[in-house]
């Protein structure tokens, strides 16, 4: 073998330089080139992928937020029906209540005022009965000529009284 | 590349011996270092490379771009790739020297294609000789022992023994095989390249290399893939975790 190569030109020289060359050439590419640039793609690799989970996990959170937004927006937005709805059924009682308070109130009234009125009308009509009796019987003793007793006045008048008050007025 | 500055590489068969491109004298000694013109060659990939990742990771940015952007898809891409044969985590121990291997590799072979770099002095592709690949493909051969006892202890051994003892010598030729044909097959590719274009422009100097060269672009590409490739599966071989 050893003999093909000389044949070919192999150098033992030249041999040696070639090794002792491409050891140099390892070494200082290896400073120069592979440790930096593995470590820059290392680092480039490193920073995207925590640039992708950051992204992840605030997309994620994002979406729980979103979520979260939500449901309380349907939560508020349930409470403020809610509210609606009992401020309408209060407002409703209270329209109803104070109506009926209202009318009761207007029928007392005129309740009462009729029952005034009834009460005023009696009184005015019994007063007018004692006073169209006693003129009745007085003109009845001018008539007659004679005055009658005190006792016999107020028979006469009881009398008229009855008779007239069986009358409708 | 033209055959002259071919030629002044190594001293085979195909090449007369030739002076290096300097020979440095070791102060104090004797002993003279021969700089090669590849390993000029090869010191002007390794500046490249070298200069383009200093300017690449001098100061990164998370949003790259430029150079940074360049070095990191290279990188991105071929720690992937390794990553899809043996895994993630693996293709982080590993990756660094079989990434290296693979642009050193493609640069090597593309240093051919320059053209008019023939003219110059210093300038041939390491890859079109076979000192080189040789040298690149005992360093694979060592680097899967290296690995597999890395990982697995003395348990790396144990695969020459499978799945019957008695194979055990078949498995020691795959492993001595693998950088043999490692070597050759890039040598002889790169080299067969150069030469059919050095050839063809001496030939035809205008157009008609113009195709090879295409071609060459091509199988610069795929050699130091191939490569690359096959360190790989050696090395996920002796790492393996059996379950």
């Amino acid at each position: 073998m050893g003999s093909i190569l000389e044949s070919l030109g192999f150098e033992f020289p030249k041999f040696l330089w070639q090794v002792v060359n491409f050891l140099i050439l390892l070494f200082i590419l290896k400073k120069l080139a592979y440790k930096p640039i593995l470590n820059m793609l290392d680092e480039r690799k490193k920073s995207i992928e925590d640039a992708i989970n950051n992204a992840e996990t605030a997309k994620t959170e994002a979406e729980k937020l979103r979520k979260d937004y939500e449901a309380r927006l349907a939560e508020a937005k349930q409470e403020a029906q809610d509210i609606i709805a009992k401020a309408t059924k209060l407002g409703e009682e209270m329209k109803n209540e104070i109506v009926t308070k209202a009318q009761n109130e207007a029928s007392k009234a005129i309740q009462k005022a009729q029952e005034e009125i009834t009460r005023e009308k009696d009184q005015a009509i019994a007063a007018l009965r004692d006073e169209v009796a006693i003129l009745a019987v007085m003109a009845a003793g001018k008539i007659i000529g004679k005055s009658i007793t005190v006792e016999d006045h107020e028979k006469l008048v009881k009398e008229f009284v009855a008779e007239v008050g069986e009358l409708k007025c | 590349m033209s055959a002259s500055a071919h030629g002044g590489e190594g001293g085979g068969v195909h090449h007369g011996p030739v002076e290096p491109f300097l020979n440095l004298t070791i102060p104090g000694t004797e002993y003279q270092l021969p700089i090669y013109h590849f390993v000029v060659t090869s010191w002007v990939i390794m500046f490249i490379l070298a200069l383009t990742a200093w300017l690449a990771t001098r100061n990164m940015h998370r949003l790259p771009k430029g150079v940074q952007n360049v070095w990191e898809y290279i990188v991105e891409g071929l720690f992937g790739f390794f990553g899809g044969i043996m895994g993630e985590s693996r293709a982080r121990k590993y990756g660094p020297f079989l990434t290296t291997l693979f642009l050193y590799i493609l640069l090597s072979n593309y240093s051919g294609l320059i053209p008019g770099a023939a003219m110059i002095k210093g300038f041939v592709p390491p890859t079109s000789n076979v000192s080189i690949t040789a040298a690149l493909a005992i360093l694979v051969f060592l680097s899967i022992f290296y690995y597999g006892i890395r990982a697995k202890g003395i348990g790396f051994f144990k695969h020459f023994f499978q799945p019957m003892a008695f194979l055990f010598i078949l498995n020691v030729v795959e492993e001595l095989v693998r950088p043999v044909s490692l070597s050759l097959r890039l040598y002889g590719n790169v080299y067969g390249e150069e030469t059919i274009i050095s050839e063809l422009g001496k030939m035809v100097p205008l157009i008609v290399p113009l195709p090879m060269m295409l071609l060459g672009v091509l199988l610069g590409a795929i050699q130091a893939f191939v490569f690359a490739l096959l360190a790989s599966t050696y090395i996920a071989g002796a790492t393996e975790e059996h379950h």
